[in-house]
């Protein structure tokens, strides 16, 4: 301590502090070091635990804060490593510090041995930490057998002592008095860079990692503090950049602090292992800018290829590519969006087709309507057309840029606000029988090949949305639940069709796209049982049924027929199933007994001039599948009429032997 | 006493960057001038791979969240302009109350520059900086584009950090002496540019030109 000679009494004062200072320098350097280097206790712990402590009140007389805080005002967590060294410290008298922060790299056979990496690194610094890695440990020397050792981080700690004719100048130059201030203020401030540089450095990722996360290390840090400094080879100075502090003039000399670091530890070869800090969330989730531009070159891919396209995989997943790559009969449960909207069937839901819609935003769909055509919605049978269309807007530059975080974020919430409905989903994949997805495949080419038709005046948007609203059509009534297919075109003007007046045909108040049915919603299963009773409770404004035969035995022989008829058109002629896919839904409600009225009905809805997009559009398919239906129905009524005209004949033929009897009987 | 300036080096940010990119440069400065006693809290940047560190105090974090505030807005409202953020510490001096003056007179001792330059269209802006490339898959180029650039932004983030801590270390004889300091941090301020120019300079002429002009009128 007494390093400096006595001079004047006031000088001998001022020395003293000034030593005072520069021994607390380097104690303070240290911890600060070796808190952030010696995964012992985090950091971040600690400094939670300081928010409750008012660190904003300058005053150091606070109960919390110990002496050794006070020292440049700086409050550092407990660090055993560094109390252990920095007693050690203390006994040397400021000759130079040097703390090497070494990477250890533990060799394989530690943990084929049975050790988990993570505890065996637990251990060794367990050990460093036990034993001081500082000047003469042995441990570490049989360390340094075992593993792989690399010095990262080399501090080097001075108090260079100066002549004193300089010393006396400097002392001059600033007025003598103030040394003492002044070295500790200009402390102060270095021990603040110090504290933030070491968290600016490589080494500080790697120190976090080992604190912060489980995952297995196979490295871990050691340090070492000397009073000498262990010669780098020249290639590993060559790897070192060093960065030198300022250094604090003293009375007496100054302080230096100098750090050789290596700039990247990529040769350290730990990335891999080490877990990778969160940094990629923002872009993830998503500055909605990258969004948009990243999902383009999936674009072309929708159609037929795996939706395994990149960072947006996930959002396809769970939209309608998986779909796509499902299975027939898996198709309907893959999606929870999907599900949602079948489960709901029953009652016309605008809120869960939003739902379900929402998630099919991405902005890709639409333009892969434009670009890809409609070949692509072919291979998905169900899904494909379904997704997202009705949701895009005809200005496809627009909804490119509003999709931006969109898809992302929708789906959870989806998911989250219909668990029912998800749960709901796994009921429905059975239901849904290969000949139905037939159908839908066939309605879905049918309702690509006839909306542009029907919409050929009208911008290529409000077609592929209106494609893609049908599409939802087939999807519903591929589940098997017939109402659903009355869904899909409501569920797209709510959406984003609303100006297609869809609604306004459909203006029923029960429709109101913002109220939930959930209640009304029933497992699948159920609803099929009840389908006719409920069906007519529920829609009763349905313009009129083409097979609404049901409860009656022609019912089943009706829709045999039209079960026979779905399922012979796979590919080519889809209008038969169209039209009972889609007219169904209309007519549900109306316990029509005359087939032949209901389509009827339906055509002079077509026609209707009056009659918005939404209706027409329906109306459409209605009308060329009309005269089809028609011809099945006449079909069907020939048949009945026969089964009748044989019933009667029946009848008359018992009531005449009846009569015969009776006449006998009477005659006897 | 003199003012010691800092002006640091520009960095180019996209609008989403300039929260974090504020916070670690202001509260990295003000770190190094909050001389009274601070528990260190440190803060992973949420954008960066860059842990900084705060002095804790709720006061001072907040009004750096809300000149951060004002100055995104401020950006909203002038897109693809260089701005400068000011952060300037001072000393309160007491005068002798004159007629019209304040009796307290701000002695500004340092002052820092933060220069960003907005790049309010990412996509304009990455189109181009690259003009060679050609573009078969926009949307897969932006994406390289951009991580490209945010990882440049993080490394000379650091290197603005870097020049923060070599500034603070190289000029300390500015620094007055912190006798009674009433919070932890000297007192400072943190001006963004006005909001019709950005430039501080021509700001103040303007004001001086309006408030000249209707007295010459008159």
């Amino acid at each position: 301590m007494a390093s400096s000679s006595p001079r004047k009494n006031n000088n001998q004062s001022e020395s003293a502090k000034t030593e005072q200072i520069t021994t607390e320098f380097f104690s303070k350097s240290l911890h600060i070091i070796l808190e952030s280097r010696s995964p012992c206790v985090s950091s971040r712990n600690f400094s939670g635990e300081q928010t409750f402590s008012s660190p904003s009140s300058s005053s150091s007389s606070s109960s919390s804060v110990r002496p050794r805080d006070k020292w440049f005002n700086l409050a550092l967590r407990e660090c055993p490593a560094a109390l252990e060294n920095l007693d050690l410290w203390r006994q040397r008298n400021l000759e130079p510090m040097v703390v090497d922060v070494v990477l250890v790299k533990r060799p394989v056979d530690l943990d084929t041995v049975g050790y988990s990496p993570r505890r065996g690194a637990v251990e060794n610094l367990a050990l460093q930490e036990r034993f001081p890695s500082s000047w003469n440990s042995r441990d570490e020397d049989f360390m340094m057998e075992t593993k792989s050792e690399k010095i990262i981080e080399r501090w080097i700690v001075q108090y260079e002592t100066r002549n004193k004719s300089k010393e006396v100048k400097n002392v001059s130059k600033r007025g003598g008095s103030n040394t003492s201030h002044s070295l500790y203020r200009k402390s102060v401030i270095l021990l603040r860079s110090l504290y933030l540089t070491v968290r600016i450095l490589p080494a500080y990722k790697l120190y976090r990692d080992l604190n912060s996360s489980a995952q297995i290390h196979t490295f871990s840090l050691a340090h070492r503090v000397s009073s000498f400094v262990e010669p780098f080879t020249q290639r590993e100075e060559a790897d070192m950049h060093q960065f030198a502090f300022t250094p604090v003039e003293t009375s007496c000399g100054r302080l230096c602090l100098t750090v050789l670091y290596r700039p990247t530890l990529s040769d350290v070869n730990l990335e891999p292992l080490t877990p990778i800090s969160p940094r990629f969330i923002p872009d993830y989730v998503g500055s909605p800018t990258t969004h948009p531009l990243k999902r383009f070159p999936s674009l072309p891919r929708t159609g037929l290829e795996s939706p395994s396209s990149g960072p947006f995989a996930r959002r396809h997943s769970w939209s309608y590519d998986a779909f796509r790559n499902s299975p027939p009969l898996l198709s309907p449960s893959p999606s929870p969006a999907y599900s949602d909207s079948r489960a709901i069937s029953s009652k016309l839901n605008s809120n869960q087709p939003q739902l379900l819609c929402s998630p099919h935003h991405p902005p890709e769909n639409p333009y892969t309507r434009k670009s890809a055509g409609f070949d692509e919605y072919w291979p998905s049978p169900m899904l494909s057309p379904s997704p997202s269309p009705p949701m895009h807007s005809t200005d496809l530059s627009k909804a490119l840029l509003r999709s931006g975080s969109a898809p992302v974020s929708i789906p959870t919430a989806k998911l989250g606000t219909n668990p029912a409905s998800n749960l709901r989903t796994s009921h429905v994949p059975p239901l849904s029988p290969s000949p139905r997805q037939a159908k839908a495949k066939s309605a879905s080419q049918t309702d690509n090949a006839k909306a542009p038709m029907k919409f050929g005046d009208n911008p290529a948007g409000i077609t592929t949305k209106k494609i893609s609203a049908f599409g939802k059509e087939e999807c519903g009534n591929s589940t098997g639940t017939k109402l659903s297919s009355h869904i899909s075109p409501r569920i797209s003007s709510t959406r984003s069709l609303g100006r297609f007046s869809f609604q306004d045909d459909f203006d029923d108040p029960e429709f109101c796209p913002f109220a939930v049915d959930d209640i009304d919603t029933t497992d699948p299963c159920v609803r099929l049982d009840s389908f006719d009773g409920k069906g007519h409770s529920i829609e009763p404004l349905d313009p009129g049924g083409i097979l609404q035969v049901r409860k009656s035995q022609d019912a089943a022989v009706g829709s045999l027929v039209r079960m026979l008829k779905t399922a012979q058109p796979l590919c080519q002629d889809f209008s038969n199933s169209k039209v009972l896919q889609v007219s169904k839904p209309q007519v549900l409600s109306k316990n029509i007994q005359e087939p032949a009225e209901n389509v009827n009905s339906e055509a002079g809805i077509v026609q209707n001039p009056a009659s918005s997009f939404g209706i027409t559009s329906s109306g459409i398919v209605l009308v060329k599948t009309a005269s089809e239906a028609l011809q099945e129905l006449q079909s069907y009524m020939d048949m009945k009429e026969n089964l009748l005209k044989q019933g009667s004949e029946y009848q008359t033929l018992a009531n005449v032997y009846h009569a015969a009897d009776t006449v006998e009987n009477s005659g006897i | 006493m003199n003012c010691e300036v800092c002006n640091l080096k520009e960095l180019e940010v996209e609008h989403f960057e300039i929260r974090e990119v504020l916070r670690c440069i202001l509260h990295t400065i003000v770190f190094h001038r909050a001389l009274g006693l601070v528990r260190p809290k440190d803060v992973d940047s949420e954008l960066f791979e860059i842990t900084y560190v705060q002095t804790g105090d709720a006061e001072l974090e907040k009004k750096i969240e809300e000149k951060i505030d004002q100055f995104i807005g401020w950006v909203e409202k002038h897109p693809n302009k260089k701005s400068q953020i000011c952060l300037s510490f001072y000393e309160v001096k007491n005068k002798q109350a004159t007629w019209f003056s304040n009796k307290i007179e701000r002695l500004y001792w340092e002052q820092w520059h933060v220069n960003l330059n907005v790049a309010q269209h990412p996509k304009t802006h990455s189109s181009k900086s690259h003009h060679s490339k050609v573009v078969v898959d926009p949307g897969e180029n932006v994406f390289e584009d951009r991580s490209v650039r945010h990882a440049a932004l993080e490394t000379s983030l650091r290197e603005v950090l870097f020049q923060i801590i070599k500034f603070v270390n190289e000029k300390k004889d500015h620094i007055p002496s912190i006798p009674n300091l009433e919070g932890v941090a000297f007192p400072y301020e943190i001006t963004i540019p006005s909001s019709s120019d950005s430039s501080f300079g021509m700001d103040m002429f303007k004001r001086m030109l309006q408030t000249g002009h209707p007295s010459m009128l008159s």
